[in-house]
């Protein structure tokens, strides 16, 4: 059957094809008001809630994701206090070890001046005392060969005479003495 | 060796020498003896080293002494020497001085001469060291070249030094 065919009214009809009949049409108005009824009396205050329920959760997240991005910018904000603390605290530390450097560099030089010093003079002293011994030793040698030589002149230049009136002397000293 | 192991040695050495009647000669011998032992080395060695048997020391003051001393002094001091006790000899020899000196109640007057005194000079020696000291005195004269010149004499503790060794040391510390 074409469509030209469907199409055409049948006479035998009291109403027209397309139509449904008027009983359907009541009965089928007010099933739909009554399942419309019950859809606003039953379903709309759920679908309500649960909008609202949903529009709460949202705006919880909404919340939430505000908290933390706040917290984040107060993280950022930290990290960048704390990233400051950390440059001036590196910069205290480079100026401390500088400062300590320093100050070991002048210990150092004052130390390695004090020991050269020291050096000299300790030098300067076993020069003056080597120059001494040296002095000394001179002076002793000198000393013993002139004994010797002293003794042996002596005894040259004492006689028999010499000797005896060294005795006579003696005695007599001695003899007027008390 | 002992001081009463000395003073025993010098006991026996004294009573010897008094017995043989020459206490006197006997005393001076030993006495010039000990000085010239403690000057010389050679000799103290010698009569000193264990080494050495005791008849070659006694030998060897038997030759040093023979004809120049009294047999008495001889025959005592190669005892001391045999005996082992050659390093005391001084030490016994000048307490038999002593005793000797006590005995004549006489205080030993020990003179060091760079050259021998005579008999003259050793009375008038001991007259005067007698005057200074106001004590009898037994005069010991030792001739010891290291005195160079002049006396030295020792009575008890006092020293009159009247040497020319002393006086060159004094000039010697003062340069």
């Amino acid at each position: 059957m074409n469509l030209v065919n469907v199409l055409a009214a049948d006479p035998a009809e009291t109403h027209h094809w397309l139509l449904p009949e008027t009983a359907e049409i009541i009965y089928g108005g007010i099933a739909s008001v009554l399942v419309i009824g019950a859809l606003v009396k039953f379903a709309l205050p759920q679908f309500k809630k649960a909008l609202a329920a949903r529009t709460e959760r949202i705006q919880k997240e909404l919340d939430s994701s505000s908290n933390d991005l706040a917290q984040a910018q107060a993280d950022a904000s930290k990290i960048r206090q704390a990233l400051g603390d950390i440059a001036s605290e590196k910069a205290r530390l480079l100026a401390d070890a500088k400062a300590q450097a320093d100050a070991l560099l002048a210990d150092g030089r004052a130390r390695l001046t004090a020991e050269i010093s020291d050096m000299e003079a300790k030098a300067d002293a076993d020069v003056a005392a080597a120059a001494a011994r040296g002095s000394d030793e001179l002076r002793t040698e000198i000393g013993r060969l002139a004994t010797v030589a002293t003794d042996r002149v002596i005894a040259s230049v004492l006689d028999d005479a010499t000797q005896q009136s060294l005795v006579e002397n003696f005695i007599a000293k001695v003899g007027a003495s008390r | 060796m002992s001081d009463a192991r000395i003073d025993g040695y010098a006991r026996a050495l004294f009573e010897i020498a008094r017995a043989e009647g020459t206490l006197d000669e006997v005393e001076d011998e030993l006495f010039r003896f000990a000085r010239s032992f403690e000057s010389s080395d050679q000799l103290r060695n010698t009569l000193t080293d264990e080494q050495i048997p005791a008849d070659k020391r006694q030998a060897v003051v038997e030759s040093l002494l023979g004809g120049k001393a009294t047999a008495t002094t001889t025959q005592l001091i190669g005892m001391v020497v045999g005996s082992g006790r050659g390093r005391d000899l001084p030490a016994i020899i000048d307490k038999l001085v002593q005793r000797a000196s006590s005995a004549k109640k006489l205080e030993v007057a020990e003179v060091r001469s760079a050259v021998s005194l005579s008999a003259d000079q050793q009375a008038r020696l001991k007259a005067a060291l007698t005057n200074a000291t106001g004590k009898e005195l037994n005069l010991k004269v030792v001739v010891d070249p290291s005195v160079l010149g002049g006396l030295v004499a020792t009575v008890g503790d006092t020293v009159i030094d009247g040497s020319v060794r002393t006086r060159l040391d004094n000039v010697k510390s003062r340069l």
